[in-house]
Order: C-alpha cells, then structure tokens, then sequence
C-alpha cells in the first residue's frame, strides 16, 4: 500500500502537468521543431517545385543579405532605445506612484495601463494620424508655435517616433511589476537608513535598486525579448520606411514567409532571431548574476 | 386535493411542458437542418464601405435560395490572403472566395483555382462576350478561365470643387474645371498650393500621392513606361518613360516644391479635411466620400500628365476551390451568377460593374460619380500580374521612395530594383523548370 502510495506521489506531478505538457507540446513545440527542419529546406509556398534539402543555405543567404543586416540594425536600434526608456521611465513612475496612496494610487496605475489594452491595428492607426507631418495632430499643435517635426519622413526621427509610440502604449505594464516589486520592500530598511541619517537619493540607490535586483532583471529581460520582437507599431506606422530605417527584422521575416512565401528562409531567419534573443538574455542573466 | 397530490401534479406538469420544449427546440433544430441542402463559405475582404453592401447581397441570396446557405467571412487584405493560402495548404479553402486580378496567377500556380469553362455556359449561363475584356482576361490564364470579374476598381482624380472655386478655376458657367492635361494640371497646381501666412509652410496643397505605389503606376504608364516584357521574364522597370515619370514626380516635390513629400495613406485624409485640392485614387473611396456632407468635391478622369492617357485598374474577382463537386458547386455557380447579374447593387456602393450590359444601363448612367469613372474604361491599364508580384512591389515601393525623397536618382534607384526583382524572377523560373523536370520524371517512370 506504502509502495502504491509513494509511486503515486512520485507521478502525480506529471498527472497535473500533463494537459498543459500536451497543448505546449502540439501548439508550441511541435511548430517549433517544425520550424527549425523547414529552415534547412528550400520551400517555397506557391511553388509546384518540390521541397529541397539546401541545408545552411537559408541561414548562409541570410547571413550575406544586405536587407537581413539594415533590418537586424534598425531591430538593434530600437532596443537600444526603447529597453532604458521602457524600464527607466516606468521605475520613475512606480516610485512615483508608490508615493501616492489610495484611490489615487489606483487611478494612476490604471491611466498608465489602460494604453496598453489597445489592439496594436487602433493604437497604430491613431499614432499614423497623431505623427503625419502635413495633417497629423501633433504637427498642427506644434506650427503654433513655430515648430515642424519630421515624426515618419526623416530617416533619423522615424525610430524615435516609434519609440515614443512604444512607449505609451507598453510602459504601464512594467510600471504596474516595478510598482509590486517596490511594494515588496520593507518600510523598516527605509526607517532604519533615515535613522542612520540616509536621504532619498541614498535609500534609492542602496536600499530601493538592490531589493527591486531581481524584479529589475525581470523586466529588462522580458522587454529586450518584447523589443526583439517589435512588428505591430513599425509595420502599421511606417510600413518600414522612410528608407528601410524602420524595417525591423521581425517585419523582414514577415514580408519574406508571408509576402514572398520563402517558408525556408523566413524560418533560418527566425531561428538567427531567436539566437540574437537568447544571447544578449542570456548575457543579461550573467551579468545581474555577477553583481549580486 | 391533498398536499403530496398537488405536488406530483405539479411535478407532471412541469414534466409536460419541459417535454414539449424540448420536442419543439428538436423540431425546430430538425427543420433548420432541413433547410439548407448546402453550405457554402465565402470569403473576401470587404472590410470598408464596401462589406454592407455586400453583406446585404448574401442575406438576398440567402433568402431567395433557402437550399442554400452562404456564410459570409470578411477580414482585411493583407491577413486575408495569408489566410487563404494557408487554408488551401491544409485543403481546408472556402468554397467561394474573391481574389483580386493581379493575384490569379500566383492562385493559379499554386493550384488553389477551379477552372471555370465548364461551368460558364451550362451551370451559370454567362456569356463572356458581355464582359469588359480586360477585366475578363484577367481571370484567365492558357485559355482557361479561373473567376468571374465583379467589378472593375478604376483610378480617377477627386479634387475640392469649393477649393477650385476658391482658386477662380471655373468654366463660362462658374462650375469648377478640372485640369485634363499636364500644362491644366500645373497651372491648377500653382494656383491651388497656397502658404496663406507666409511662415514658408504649405497651408492648403494642390495635391498630393495618397497612394505613391498606384500613383506612380498611372503616371509610368502614361509617360510610355513598361513593366515586363511579353514573356514575364525580364522586368523593365528601369525603362525610358518610367524613369521619366519618376523624374517628373520628383521635380513636382524637390524643385518646384508644390507637393509634399509622400508620407503615408494619411494624406488622404488632408483631401477629406478639405486641405488638398486634387488626388488621385481608386473608385473604392467614393462610398466614404459621399458621406461626408460638409466636403464638397467631384471626381474626373486623372489629368493626361505624360504622352498618353491612362489610370489603373483591377477587379475583384470570384473564385471556386479547386476540388469542389457537386451539390456544392452548382450551389457554388448559382450564387457567382447572382453576385454578377446584381453587381449593379454592387456598383451602387461605389464601383463599376464589369458586365458591358450593365455598364450601358440606364440605372448605372445615373449614378454620377461611378459613370465619370468609367469613362476612363477606354485607357485603363490591369496593374502587374505576375507570380513574383509581391517581389516586384516591393522593390517597386522601395525605388519610387528613395527616388521621390531625392536619396537617389531615379535612374539609379529603378536600376537596382530591375537588378533586385530579377533574382525573384530566376528563382520563380528554376523552381517552375525544376518542377516541370519533376513530374516529367515521374510521367517517364510511370
């Protein structure tokens, strides 16, 4: 009986993870996989012509492709910009919105989250009006004072302006976990830190950042994945342009699988995405881990 | 009547009524079931203006055929034709489906059409003489035919009656004159691009490209410009008349500084804000338009800006899956019949009907606005309809951008897309030779 007891504690684990185990398995793995056979074939969708073994041949294509490095660029420049914005900014804000307290508090978390429950089709086609250079809104605003941005025809403002886009529309997530992970933190290290005679700017960097480490760490990493992957904004606003400077690499692989339906190069480039993604986390990991 | 009595009658009554609900709910899910011998999907992406329309089309269908059952799907362009294709991968297609014309030969080659021939005659009694013949032809492909057109979606210029007015750009009886050629079209240009308080910023614009892709497609064509040759295997992009139309775009925006550089579809929205006087654009925008009240505009064939007159064209083109039999395809030929023969309800919502018959009917002559366009049907030009059209668009799109933002010269910037869309051409014809070689093979060693 014992032994029944024990064999069924040891597998009832696996019992409990199992419808989950089955749908990773079908909807996620299997594709993957899927994925990773058909990026060494040449398939192309339309094509009468028979499924090819080329083995690295998509991946050496890619890698010698002068679209596949602008757009890996103009990939790597919005992560540049946005991943420091994205978690600067909503630290600022949780700190800030820490202070306030009550009803207050919850309207604020809501104001900056709320963006962020907009379709990426309504938040870009709002942004495409709110930045067009001869009738858009923000234009109109800004000539009234002598001002005209370039926002999406100046090859060194497009980015930018998808950036700030990304911005409203992303922060309040990863000001709503930086807001919890602030709350986590014990109200008696602050006490202690004011008696030793400690200010704000003290207790932040000596108390707030190294208890926030790990929540820190979190959102930085989920946001270079999320940066890796941006698609919705730049191919909704500026469809790539002006001059390529906005065509991410996501949107490349999108053209090249479902415009140009090359299935065996868009899933090399996947592939060369995802090591992109896993490398600079897996750095991210390193580097937190060597500081703590 | 004692208590526990009272209470069985009551359980029996209840037990009564749950019966006949549940006999009637059967009855009713019998008889529904009965109904419909067929059903049919049909798919297409009238998302705009034009879904209710169509939308309305089906219910009739519906209606006037009860053993037959139509479901209407509708998604935007772009996701739907991934999905299509994807859906005919798995063989799981809609049996009806709309395609526009440049996409039947990639339809084609991808296997996913039912030739129509058999059908047309016997199924849908259609003639193929009382189609416009380009938009005929455009469904066709090695002598056979793979849809029915619906319509034919024409360019033409829409301009601010009250801006031309405004401008003194009238004819004997003050009515505004739309421009019909180059020297017309400039001179309306100067006169209707305007920086009312001198801060050198553009306050009200003569015109502007709302579409550059289309835009420059009318443009190249009238300046003698070609695309492909005859054999679809060398792409002539790069040729005479189209760089001379790029050039003279450019030239409007850089040196002559009257219109603004293209940004995106936005612009359009500065022509229903009435801060544009003139664009040009597809017959598909009307149905907003008239909407509008407090815009008021006309529409008139695009100016004659190069040598010779031309606008773009395409058609919306219905399809049948490739595998379909019967009941599903008489279903299926019945209701292409019907969507053609009452494709003037069609046009109503702003489109021209591509049945000559209807064309030249009284009801189609009174709408105003579909009739201007079509009087351009005598030089309308389908757009480029190869497999590797995407291929080519894309590089299209990127050559017309640098050259139109003065990066690069226009001859250089067609040169590098002819060079680009080449290699999609060579790749097209390997796999195509390749397959070819493949199933002759296979015929050989059967």
């Amino acid at each position: 009986m014992n032994t029944r007891q024990n064999q069924f504690q040891r597998y009832s684990g696996w019992i409990f993870v199992l419808p989950f185990l089955i749908l990773f398995a079908a909807f996620l793995l299997t594709p993957l996989l899927y994925g990773l056979a058909l990026s060494f074939f040449n398939w192309e969708m339309l094509s009468p012509a028979p499924t090819q073994f080329i083995g690295w041949g998509n991946f050496h294509e890619a890698l010698h492709s002068d679209r596949f490095w602008t757009s890996t660029l103009a990939t790597a420049r919005f992560v540049l910009m946005a991943t420091p914005a994205t978690v600067g900014i909503a630290l600022a804000l949780a700190l800030g919105i820490n202070t306030i307290q009550g009803r207050r508090q919850a309207f604020y978390r809501a104001s900056y989250f709320l963006p962020g429950l907009l379709s990426i089709s309504v938040a870009g086609l709002l942004w495409t009006w709110f930045y067009n250079g001869e009738f858009g809104l923000f234009n109109a605003y800004l000539e009234k004072v002598g001002i005209k941005i370039p926002w999406l025809t100046s090859t060194s403002w497009a980015m930018k302006s998808i950036v700030i886009m990304s911005l409203w529309w992303c922060l309040g997530g990863a000001t709503i976990i930086l807001l919890a992970g602030r709350q986590q933190i014990s109200q008696s290290l602050y006490e202690a830190a004011s008696m030793d005679g400690a200010g704000a700017l003290r207790s932040l960097w000596h108390i707030t950042i190294p208890q926030m480490r790990p929540v820190l760490l979190f959102v930085t990493v989920t946001n270079i994945i999320g940066s890796f992957q941006v698609f919705g904004q730049t191919y909704i606003i500026t469809r790539g342009g002006p001059e390529d400077s906005t065509r991410v690499l996501v949107q490349y692989i999108y053209e090249t699988a479902f415009l140009h339906y090359r299935m065996g190069y868009g899933s090399a480039m996947c592939w060369l995405l995802f090591a992109f993604i896993a490398f600079f986390s897996v750095i991210q990991f390193m580097a937190m881990k060597e500081r703590r | 009547m004692t208590g526990s009595s009272k209470f069985l009658m009551g359980r029996v009554r209840g037990a009564v009524v749950v019966a006949a609900l549940c006999m009637g709910l059967l009855g009713a899910a019998c008889s529904r079931q009965d109904r419909p011998e067929v059903t049919l999907r049909f798919w297409n992406g009238f998302t705009g203006p034009d879904g209710r329309p169509m939308q309305q089309l089906v219910k009739e269908f519906n209606r006037e055929n009860p053993d037959i059952r139509i479901i209407m799907q509708r998604m935007d362009w772009y996701t739907y034709y991934n999905k299509l294709f994807v859906a005919g991968i798995g063989g799981r297609a809609p049996e009806v489906f709309i395609i526009h014309a440049s996409n039947i030969p990639r339809f084609i080659h991808a296997d996913f059409l039912r030739p129509m021939d058999d059908l047309l005659e016997k199924e849908m009694g259609l003639d193929p003489k009382d189609f416009f013949p380009q938009a005929w032809n455009a469904a066709g492909d090695g002598g056979k035919q793979y849809g029915i057109p619906l319509d034919i979606s024409i360019h033409g210029m829409y301009y601010n009656k009250s801006l031309f007015r405004a401008a003194g750009i009238v004819d004997a009886t003050g009515e505004p004159r739309p421009p019909r050629n180059q020297k017309e079209f400039m001179e309306a240009l100067r006169k209707l691009t305007l920086d009312r308080d001198g801060d050198g910023d553009m306050d009200q614009w003569g015109f502007v490209f709302t579409n550059t892709r289309n835009n420059l497609l009318v443009l190249m064509v009238q300046f003698g410009g070609m695309f492909f040759d005859r054999d679809n295997r060398q792409c002539l992009l790069n040729s005479e008349g189209n760089v001379r139309a790029l050039t003279w775009c450019r030239d409007l925006i850089h040196r002559e500084k009257l219109v603004p550089s293209p940004e995106n579809f936005i612009a359009w929205l500065g022509f229903r804000q009435g801060n544009v006087a003139m664009a040009f654009e597809g017959i598909y925008m009307l149905a907003d338009l008239q909407k509008q009240t407090d815009l008021d505009f006309g529409v008139a064939p695009i100016p004659t800006i190069g040598e010779q007159p031309a606008t773009l064209a395409s058609s919306h083109i219905v399809c049948l899956r490739r595998d379909l039999k019967n009941p599903e395809l008489q279903a299926a030929s019945r209701f292409a019949r019907f969507l053609t023969d009452r494709s003037l309800d069609w046009a109503a919502a702003g489109q021209v009907p591509a049945r000559l018959s209807l064309l030249q009917s009284d009801r189609f002559r009174s709408m105003e606005a579909q009739a201007t366009f079509a009087q351009q049907l005598d030089h309308v030009f389908y757009e480029p309809n190869q497999p590797f059209n995407n291929q080519f668009d894309t590089e299209f799109n990127e050559a017309v951008e640098k050259a139109l933002r003065n990066s690069e010269t226009p001859q250089a910037a067609l040169d590098r897309a002819v060079a680009n869309t080449q290699r999609a051409v060579r790749r097209h014809y390997d796999l195509w030779d390749q397959a070819k070689n493949a199933s002759s093979e296979k015929s050989s060693g059967l």
